[in-house]
């Protein structure tokens, strides 16, 4: 099914090498690991590449974010699957770094194969690693910048900034400026309290430019399935009174399971009774939503003809089969109750807005509620060709919505471009040569492999990552703390004042995690090699794919 | 090194194959150039079909099926693309079918030669990224240029001239051009009929299009109404009637039987009797209560029995039975009538309205078809293709498509950009003015996004038998010395190039479109250098 450029790249490794031994088990885990961070190398960074990857469904992704492609990858090894949940754990913790943690980690192990192979016991890296990671984590507190949110013109303009930042290295990066307004708004737009994200909804509508793309003060669903009749009802109110059901307007029978057997054709006139008993019940429970004085009526379940043409003759709009996390957001946004039943609708389970409207986008029909009063709640509406597009879009959003709500919370920012590896590197570097003994090197190592950052965007860039490294190396001896690679001179530059921001948090986790992954895998040696002897652990998915087994 | 696809001079199947050597992974540039080729196959492919003298592609597909079509995302769906990228360029044409209607090839062309030209790029060692930002960059300039030279086009419901010009420079290049007018008039009296002027929209569930064969294309009708393939129930109700007023119902006429689940024995002859005689008081109950309502014509969503049928007709009360859920809204909508799911609901004014409703045969067919004219509500209509062949119908309806997104496209924005490659031509020219101010490196992308928008005018040249270059070069040097931004390929020959005076237009969102997202999924492309496959590991 490949032609030659399809080959998978695949992180290869033949079965069978030296597994029997505790050290080469270690060795070989630490190779898977490099493995795996190499598939992802060269997507870090504003000039970082993406990959394009085919599940066995069929299904294509392109994407550059890290715990993405590692998540699609189905990386089995056991060692290699440590990275891939560090770079998932960011995601969840800060949404943005999956990269680099994954990158980091990786590198530190790979600043240690030599330790390892010499024969220096793992404890005496792993209690290295733990000492740097906190001396480190401390130092970007100290060092990081905090702005207070008095001024709420200049807080936003940390925001873009952070979310600017978190883009650039994504498709849209030739849009932040369009996109990052439309994150922070999207964030500001929330609760500041509880910041749940999750009332942020994303639609996605291929077609049109991703310029193209809206932020609606509001819920907005697609429209659902319609039955005949649905023409014919109005589709724009003002002030409408909003009635949410989880209820099916069909006609049916009286009771499910009921049967009635009529004896004689006499009697058949019964049929008539059961069939207006039938009758009666549907329009009861119409007569009755209608009489609730709304105006749309949305029900998770389906909303049959007879209804959808009832609602038509009193102006009523109606949507049936509405998706849970839609109709949830919209209760969430316009207030009232989903009802489970329509026997007594009372006014306060009506929910209401300022302005209800279908609208065309692009092909799809929208159904759009806008000035909820209840929650606070947005949608963002995105556009572009593809649909692999528009999904790399989201997740680019997702990234920095995180991000802008990360910056939110903390208030921190550091410089990016791996201007804060290099200060906290060379502060390390500092560190050790106050330590006696192996330490030293180890804690020395730590801080060379923050290096792999700055390296990195380097070579995915084209430049000559020596000469950045050692320009960069320079500066920080000098105090410039916040000087990092700069894409535009191609060298380097004061990255705080180019407003390269990032929270504080992305650093800081990406350390703990990065190095409690690398302890992780530096201590175990035996345990690793009976999980693969043994049938494939629970994490084996049954898809069976790309497989990555240790190098050499 | 490279994808192999077939290709004969009839323009059989295409696909783009595997090749079967040993498996070896590339990556970096060689990716990206291995990609780009990809994508510049399917972009060749449909190349030739650009323009009014583009030629069309004969499509079978595995089950036999042959389609024939100039139809630039018609062609890519129905070919079997394999290669990942290539499949992207197939899903642009398709965005730009889905938004915009028209325009499906030029896009692709415009997408492969931006890659033609990046590969030159990444020859000279220019990173991808780069290339890609410059291309953004001229894209925003070539949009701005856009803006600037559109004109605006002047219509109402009794000046369609405009319209019909520009429906008439998409359907040039179509199996329809031999019956031009007929299908731009069609195109603008659809769209105009349904169009709200005022909010500047175009409601497409209200144009519906259908086709039978028989005939020939000229045969065409728009119908302002409705059509339904569905004849009077009856041979001997009468084929024509006016002034109808319709019970448009959903419910069967029959006996009415419960949802619940019910069983009925039938133990005696007189029992049997009883409820036949029971069956029959129904029917004639519910045939009273449409007379009552005063309907003269039922159309009903279900069927009902010989029997009932029988009835109907004595009691001279004409139907329609078996009319699907779409057909029944339509009819509502157009006849301004209330659909009635129980004859106990009928009422006069649930009756939907229509000046006529007769049965047409068409061709030498037995076939007919039931038409609902002069509705009360004269929103609804629906354009009748006819032709010899299946085949024909089909690129017709699509043909008929493209020319009704057209002028939408107009109803929504009333600019156009001159076509024949104008449009290309002067942005081409503007972004190399552009350029000149650029220091960074995105300088020569944005040169290399100015010669891939000749490719345009280069496959129009080239289609209509004219000597590419000379050509291009020819207008590119007017363009500069007469400051003429109209001047394109005169692809037939009329002897001039011109195309304000050749009255060749494009929709400007059309353009705008092709430039925004044909740069978009460059981009895209440009940016993956990896592509990553299930399957099999080789260790
Ligand atoms: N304008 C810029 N100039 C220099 N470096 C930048 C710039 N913008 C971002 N970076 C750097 O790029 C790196 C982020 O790259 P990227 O977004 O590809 O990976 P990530 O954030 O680690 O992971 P992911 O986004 O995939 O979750 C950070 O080190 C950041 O500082
Ligand atoms: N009479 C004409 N003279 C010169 N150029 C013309 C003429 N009519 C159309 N064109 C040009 O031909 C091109 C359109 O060709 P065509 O309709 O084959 O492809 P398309 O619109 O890109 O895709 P499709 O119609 O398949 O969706 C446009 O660039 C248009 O300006
Ligand atoms: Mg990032
Ligand atoms: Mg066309």
């Amino acid at each position: 099914m490949q032609n030659q450029f399809l080959q998978p790249q695949i992180i290869l490794l033949k079965e069978g090498t030296d597994t029997s031994q505790g050290r080469g088990q270690l060795l070989s885990n630490i190779n898977a690991c490099i493995a795996v961070a190499d598939s992802i190398r060269t997507t870090l960074g504003p000039r970082g590449m993406d990959k394009l990857i085919v599940d066995n469904n069929g299904k294509v992704t392109i994407s550059n974010d890290g715990a993405t492609i590692l998540r699609l990858l189905d990386i089995v090894h056991p060692a290699g699957k440590a990275l891939v949940d560090i770079s998932r754990s960011q995601d969840a913790e800060v949404g943005d770094g999956t990269t680099s943690v994954t990158l980091f980690a990786a590198e530190l192990l790979k600043e240690v194969k030599l330790f390892v192979e010499e024969g220096l016991p793992p404890q005496v890296i792993i209690k290295g690693f733990r000492r740097a990671s906190q001396l480190a984590i401390n130092y970007i507190k100290e060092i990081a910048v905090s702005v207070e949110r008095k001024n709420e013109s200049e807080f936003r303009d940390l925001l873009e900034k952070c979310a600017a930042t978190a883009m650039s290295s994504k498709l849209i990066h030739s849009h932040k400026d369009f996109f990052k307004k439309m994150v922070v708004d999207a964030v500001l737009h929330l609760d500041q309290e509880s910041l749940n994200e999750k009332l942020i909804g994303v639609k996605k509508v291929p077609g049109g430019g991703m310029q193209d793309s809206l932020f609606i003060n509001g819920v907005a669903f697609k429209k659902t399935f319609s039955y005949a009749g649905f023409e014919q009802q109005p589709k724009s109110f003002k002030y409408p009174k909003i009635l949410c059901l989880n209820v099916e307007l069909e006609l049916k029978a009286e009771k499910d399971n009921a049967e009635v057997r009529v004896e004689q054709v006499s009697v058949s006139k019964e049929y008539q009774a059961i069939v207006d008993a039938e009758w009666k019940i549907i329009y009861d429970k119409l007569e009755k939503i209608s009489n609730s004085g709304a105006k749309v009526v949305l029900s998770k379940l389906p909303i049959g003809d007879l209804a959808t043409q009832f609602f038509a003759d009193r102006d009523i709009f109606c949507a049936g089969r509405v998706g849970a996390d839609d109709l949830g957001r919209v209760i969430k946004a316009v207030g009232g109750v989903i009802q489970t039943s329509v026997k007594d609708i009372s006014h306060d389970h009506l929910g209401v807005c300022d302005s209800f409207e279908e609208k065309q986008i692009g092909g799809e029909r929208f159904n759009i509620f806008e000035g909820c009063p209840k929650a606070k709640t947005c949608t963002l509406v995105l556009r572009g060709g593809a649909e692999q597009f528009i999904a790399e879009v989201e997740r680019s959003l997702h990234d920095a919505i995180m991000i802008v709500r990360r910056a939110i919370k903390n208030k921190s920012v550091v410089a990016g471009g791996g201007a804060t590896e290099m200060e906290i590197s060379k502060y390390l570097r500092d560190y050790s040569r106050t330590v006696e003994g192996k330490q030293q090197m180890v804690i020395a190592s730590f801080a060379k492999s923050l290096e792999v950052i700055p390296r990195q965007l380097c070579d995915n860039s084209g430049f000559d990552a020596i000469d950045v490294l050692n320009k960069l190396r320079q500066k920080h001896a000098q105090g410039c703390k916040w000087f990092g690679v700069d894409m535009e001179s191609e060298s380097i530059a004061d990255n705080f004042e180019k407003f390269v921001w990032e929270p504080a948090l992305v650093k800081t986790n990406m350390i703990s995690s990065a190095s409690e992954a690398a302890c992780l895998i530096l201590s175990v040696d035996e345990t690793v090699k009976n999980a693969q002897s043994q049938p494939p652990d629970a994490g084996m998915p049954g898809r069976g794919k790309t497989i990555l087994y240790g190098i050499y | 090194m490279s994808a192999v696809y077939a290709q004969d001079e009839y323009g059989r199947p295409i696909i783009i194959v595997r090749e079967g050597q040993k498996k070896q992974r590339v990556s970096g540039i060689e990716a990206h150039k291995s990609h780009i080729l990809a994508a510049r196959a399917v972009a060749n492919i449909v190349k030739t079909s650009l323009g009014p003298r583009g030629l069309d592609k004969i499509l079978i597909s595995p089950d036999g099926e042959i389609t024939v079509t100039n139809d630039g995302a018609t062609i890519l769906t129905q070919m079997e693309v394999q290669h990942q990228i290539a499949k992207l360029l197939v899903q642009l044409s398709k965005s730009q079918d889905d938004e915009i209607g028209d325009g499906t090839t030029g896009v692709v062309v415009m997408a492969g030669a931006l890659l033609e030209e990046a590969d030159a790029m990444l020859d000279r060692g220019i990173h991808p990224i780069a290339i890609a930002d410059g291309y953004e960059r001229a894209c925003n300039v070539a949009v701005a240029h856009l803006e600037s030279i559109a004109d605006t086009v002047p219509f109402d419901k009794n000046n369609t001239d405009m319209l019909m010009r520009t429906a008439k420079t998409s359907l040039g290049s179509k199996i329809v051009s031999k019956c031009h007018d007929k299908f731009a008039k069609m195109a603008v009296d659809a769209v105009l009929s349904v169009a709200d002027l005022e909010r500047k929209d175009v409601d497409f569930e209200l144009i519906k299009v259908d086709g039978k064969m028989g005939g020939s294309l000229v045969d065409s009708v728009l119908v302002k109404g409705v059509v339904v393939d569905k004849d009077f129930s009856h041979p001997q109700m009468p084929k024509e009637l006016k002034n109808c007023k319709i019970a448009i119902l959903t419910c069967p006429f029959e006996p009415p039987k419960p949802k619940t689940k019910h069983q009925l024995d039938i133990t005696s002859v007189e029992e049997y009797k009883n409820l036949q005689q029971y069956e029959k008081d129904k029917f004639n109950e519910m045939v009273k209560q449409v007379k009552d309502s005063g309907a003269n014509l039922v159309i009903c969503q279900w069927g009902f029995d010989d029997e009932a049928n029988h009835l109907l007709m004595q009691n001279q009360l004409p139907a329609v039975r078996w009319v699907g859920g779409p057909e029944i809204e339509l009819i509502a909508i157009a006849t301004n009538g209330r659909i009635v799911p129980r004859f106990a609901e009928l009422t006069p004014e649930k009756l939907g309205f229509a000046g006529t409703v007769k049965e047409v045969a068409f061709g030498t067919t037995k076939d007919r078809m039931l038409v609902i004219e002069e509705c009360a509500n004269s929103r609804a209509v629906t354009v009748f293709v006819r032709g010899g062949n299946k085949m024909i119908i089909d690129e017709a309806k699509r043909s008929l498509h493209d020319a009704i997104c057209v002028v939408r496209n107009l109803v929504r924005d009333n600019r156009i950009v001159y076509g024949g490659g104008a449009a290309e031509i002067t942005c081409s020219l503007a972004i190399e003015k552009a350029a000149d101010q650029v220091s960074s490196i995105e300088q020569y992308a944005m040169r290399g996004f100015a010669s891939a928008l000749d490719a345009i005018p280069l496959a129009l040249a080239e289609n209509s038998g004219l000597s590419p270059i000379e050509t291009l070069a020819d207008v590119k040097s007017r363009h500069a010395t007469e400051n003429n931004p109209w001047l394109g390929i005169d692809c037939n020959l009329k002897g001039s190039n011109d195309m304000r005076k050749q009255f060749v237009f494009d929709p400007l969102l059309s353009k705008r479109s092709q430039f925004l997202l044909a740069t978009q999924l460059v981009k895209m492309i440009l940016k993956i250098d990896d592509v990553i496959m299930p399957g099999e590991i080789e260790g």
